[in-house]
């Protein structure tokens, strides 16, 4: 079921009915010949003659201080090429640098431990040897002696008196905390006539897991003093702004290349400490060096998603079931290390409101430190867990005050004709139509027959409920928003590059500022530019994969945060401009008319009505590039174009905390039915409908592609995937038997539609997507919620939890009436 | 993670209290000890090999006795380094005399660390329930033969 949503008036488009040109055409994708046939590279199948392999000795404890570290007898055994301490990294590099204010700005951070352990996995020592095996059998001979400290688990206990805490530098287990305050809290209570306070709910901790895990093969030439990192970060330049700093070395000393990635969902953005580690060793030993993670320790120790308390939640509702706003306290859990944090704190204010009209937001948000794993920006970063707040509210307040869900949405979501529209702290929604994908999600699950599958459910002893999630996937970042956090961070705006150049034999050859990792950046550039030079994709040649030293790149370039519809693509889009510009100017030159004669189709340059005067893209690069003798002196055609796409962006107001913090937002509007069997918790998701609204869509079936992968890690999220800690921090769910990952027979029957309304803001009328899954989470809650007719508190709910809820009290909420 | 629980044995507590206090008796009762030094009355170190997967996990575990009130009551605390584990554990039994036998309620207190306590209860309580168990039977077989050599007859 598309649609395509052009306001004012809904245009609807016919599945599989041509569309003018190559953008809209699921064009089959370049990157896939090489992956299906196993030719892909990735960073471990590159190797170097007599490379050593990294294994990293990693802390039982959650926290400890180090009392002492010996690798005299890893160094005794043959085939062990050497090691590194935390001693040497203290003495070797800096602290990382912190994104934070105090006290959060004092935490030091290192690529090893560095005199104390602050989550059980962290890398205390790492050894080097001739093979992975035995590497990892010295590991087992560095002998290291802890003391052992209390360490702090729960995020609620971080800011009590006499916690522990864990960087002593600091003095405090707070990253940063602060308030937002939009409209008028205490005005809208007033107004209200009922008030709904849920004093507490939690999401819980999880990661997106990729199929490949992250490392890294670095190679350091010591003539030039650079280092080469074969690897699979996913945000380069970022990476490089931390590590040159730390190993004290200019940021052109650190090439990263990547081809092929096996997925990263935000947990590839901070490798940095690792990365540092593996270059001191590749300089130490003078020798090519491998780090390859391995599972376990991807589950323990990279980067989980953040984990969020919501506490003290109250909402003014009217009469007529209009929201006015909500007060809520949230407290963050970033882990052991703030690293990619505080962003979080101010991320989820791109989507504020949620989908909703309410205008009096205040929140009190508190970021820690525990003894965990370090967080870093999973995949729907910061927006997810506010998101499946906000739902959670609706939900919650349908259920005490008896109201609709659906009907309670419809009333409060931003209507279609309100865009763009501003939240109550400065965003922009582009554009959408909320109440229309609702419609389409209910029809797609047959909700009018809800009843009647209710009552059958009965029949067979289940509980049949049924749940929505609505949730916004914000994307192409404003960075000024992290001056929000801490003015003297200079950071605004964004930027991303392509090159766009075509070549002596006519080959037209594109370079990406991003780094692809598995989103068909390739395929969907290679339209972009087909649609320009009116050619097609087949004669486009993307290069696969980014390279720092050889791609054009800007400060911002990366594959994060939903935007390379809007960025990559603007890049890709604007330098193929340049090229047609300059095509037309020489076939001018060659056909002696002007360049708004040429048109360029069928892989030509041609005199518009002339058919026969025609000069093949063939002819323009050789002419330019081998035959150029005779041009006109002050011909200004290079046909090697760089364009540097920027978002339309303003500093935001860092004293009101508002401003436009993304430049486009999707939707994503979730419907579930569930089936759960009373006696035992267990529960199956019976019916599914995803529908997604991202604007124009380049190639539909990446996008159904992004939604079913999306959606299955909500989905994981929502029923099994948690990162469960014991109260000595012990992770107990740090393989693939204790964290379930769905698996194909896990997934339901999935059904899909999509309108598209086309960003007003963006080059093509795109929106980025890749991070909606949210909707899936809060839509699983929800129908269990209304299935079991108990609060749903929490994020995650496998089966054990679900019959603890049908054993529970009736949660804590209460309705003020005024 | 607590166990807990008590015994009878057919021996004086006497015997009972020589047994439990003999570091070379509680060796032979622990299973898979592959070497046992006593440095002092109070100290002693055991190699032990748990089996747990394949190959087992050996494990250095130091011994402390904590507290003692002879011959009713003993502390103990131990301390055990092994690849991906750390142990800590502290326990302790009470005796009291069950008209010719001897009552033991005792009490362990166990912390493991490192990925193999990640592996969850769900592989740890069994392991830890039959180690118990074996402890058990090998103590009361060593109380039994302590008896013997005690009372010939």
């Amino acid at each position: 079921m598309t649609e395509t949503v052009a306001p004012p008036r809904p245009v609807v488009v016919e599945e599989g009915k041509p569309t003018k040109g190559w953008i809209g055409e699921n064009v089959p994708r370049k990157e896939d010949k090489r992956l299906l046939q196993g030719e892909g590279v990735f960073f471990d199948d590159i190797k170097r003659h007599e490379m050593g392999y990294v294994h990293f000795v990693r802390s039982p404890y959650a926290h400890a201080r180090i009392k002492s570290v010996d690798v005299s007898k890893a160094l005794e055994l043959q085939g062990v090429y050497g090691t590194l301490t935390g001693d040497e990294v203290a003495i070797l590099t800096d602290p990382f640098f912190e994104l934070s204010v105090p006290p959060g700005a004092h935490m030091k951070d290192y690529a090893l431990a560095v005199g104390k352990v602050r989550h059980a996995g962290e890398p205390v020592a790492a050894v080097v040897a001739s093979t992975r095996e035995l590497a990892r059998d010295a590991a087992e001979l560095i002998e290291v002696e802890y003391e052992p400290l209390e360490p702090l688990v729960d995020a609620r206990r971080a800011q009590d008196e006499g916690a522990p805490i864990l960087h002593d530098e600091a003095g405090s287990n707070i990253v940063w905390d602060g308030t937002f305050d939009w409209g008028d809290f205490e005005g809208a209570v007033a107004e209200a006539d009922q008030v709904v306070r849920i004093k507490e709910l939690h999401f819980d901790r999880f990661s997106s897991t990729p199929l490949e895990c992250s490392g890294c093969l670095v190679e350091y030439n010591r003539g030039t003093g650079q280092w080469t990192m074969y690897c699979n970060h996913q945000m380069p330049g970022v990476g490089a702004i931390w590590m040159a700093p730390a190993l004290r070395v200019g940021l052109d000393k650190l090439r990263f290349v990547t081809q092929d990635i096996g997925g990263a969902f935000g947990n590839k953005i901070c490798l940095h400490p690792y990365f540092v580690a593996c270059c001191l060793l590749a300089r130490k030993l003078n020798r090519a060096i491998q780090w390859t993670e391995w599972r376990t320790d991807q589950h323990t120790a990279n980067a989980h998603g953040n984990e969020r308390w919501f506490q003290d939640v109250e909402v003014p509702v009217k009469a007529d079931g209009t929201l006015l706003g909500f007060k809520v306290k949230a407290i963050d859990d970033c882990g052991a290390f703030p690293r990619y944090e505080p962003l979080g704190c101010i991320i989820w204010a791109q989507v504020t409101p949620g989908c909703y009209r309410w205008r009096n937001i205040r929140v009190d948000f508190t970021q820690v430190t525990t003894n965990k794993s370090p967080v870093s920006p999973n995949r729907g970063y910061s927006r997810m867990q506010h998101l499946w707040l906000t739902e959670r509210i609706i939900d919650i307040v349908a259920k005490e005050l008896g109201l609709d869900p659906v009907e309670v949405r419809k009333k409060n979501y931003v209507k279609h004709d309100e865009f763009p529209y501003e939240t109550p702290n400065g965003c922009i929604y582009d554009s959408g139509d909320y109440a229309r994908c609702l419609d389409i999600a209910l029809e797609l699950v047959g909700y009018d027959r809800l009843e009647e599958r209710r009552q059958d459910a009965k029949s067979r002893g289940k509980l049949l409920g049924f749940g929505i999630g609505s949730t916004l996937d914000s994307g192409t970042n404003n960075f000024g928003q992290s001056m929000i956090l801490n003015p003297e961070l200079q950071f605004s705006g964004n930027n991303e590059v392509a090159t766009v150049k075509l070549d002596i034999f006519g080959e037209i050859v594109v370079t990406l500022g991003t780094v692809p990792q598995g989103q068909g950046h390739e395929t969907t550039a290679a339209q972009v530019v087909a649609d320009i030079l009116g050619c097609s994709p087949d004669d486009v040649n993307v290069r696969p994969g980014h390279d720092t030293y050889w791609n054009s790149h800007a400060g911002f370039s990366g594959t994060y945060a939903s935007q390379f519809a809007v960025t990559g693509l603007g890049a890709v889009k604007g330098a193929t401009d340049m090229l047609a510009g300059e095509m037309r100017k020489l076939a001018s030159v060659v056909f002696g008319c002007s360049p708004d004669d040429i048109e360029l189709t069928e892989g030509q340059a041609r005199i518009k009505g002339n058919p026969e005067a025609a000069l093949p893209f063939m002819a323009l690069g050789a002419i330019l590039n081998a035959n150029n003798a005779g041009l006109p002196e002050d011909l200004d055609v290079t046909l090697n174009c760089r364009y540097v796409y920027r978002p339309p962006f303003e500093k935001p107001d860092v004293e009101r905390k508002y401003g436009n913090l993304t430049l486009t937002y999707a939707t994503q509007i979730h419907t579930c039915i569930v089936e759960v069997d009373p006696e035992t918790g267990v529960y199956e998701i019976v019916d599914y409908a995803a529908v997604d609204d991202c604007g124009k869509r380049i190639h539909p079936q990446i996008v159904e592609g992004q939604v079913h992968g999306a959606t299955a890690q909500a989905l994981g999220a929502a029923t099994h995937e948690s990162f469960t800690y014991d109260g000595d921090g012990n992770l107990l769910t740090p393989n693939f038997y204790d964290y379930h990952v769905p698996h194909a027979l896990d997934m339901p029957p999935m059904k899909n539609g999509s309108i598209e309304s086309e960003s007003p803001f963006t080059p093509l009328g795109a929106k980025g997507m890749g991070e909606g899954g949210g909707a899936g989470i809060h839509a699983v809650c929800a129908a269990l919620q209304d299935a079991t007719g108990k609060l749903v508190t929490s994020s995650c709910n496998p089966y054990h939890r679900v019959w603890q809820l049908l054993h529970s009290g009736a949660g804590e909420v209460e309705v003020t009436n005024r | 993670m607590k166990v807990e629980g008590e015994r009878e044995f057919r021996a004086p507590r006497a015997t009972v209290w020589e047994v439990l206090n003999d570091p070379s008796r509680m060796a032979k009762a622990m299973p898979g000890v592959e070497s046992f030094d006593v440095q002092d009355d109070k100290h002693w170190r055991a190699h032990v090999k748990i089996p747990l997967g394949l190959g087992g996990l050996r494990m250095s575990v130091d011994f402390e006795k904590t507290e003692q009130r002879e011959p009713e009551f003993a502390k103990l605390h131990a301390k055990g380094n092994g690849v991906g584990a750390i142990m800590n554990m502290d326990t302790s039994f009470h005796l009291s005399e069950a008209g010719s036998g001897t009552h033991m309620k005792w009490e362990a207190e166990v912390h493991v660390l490192g990925p193999v306590a990640s592996m969850g209860q769900r592989v740890l309580q069994p392991i830890v329930n039959q180690q118990v168990s074996s402890v058990l039977n090998a103590l009361d077989q060593q109380v039994q033969e302590a008896s013997a050599l005690s009372h010939p007859n």
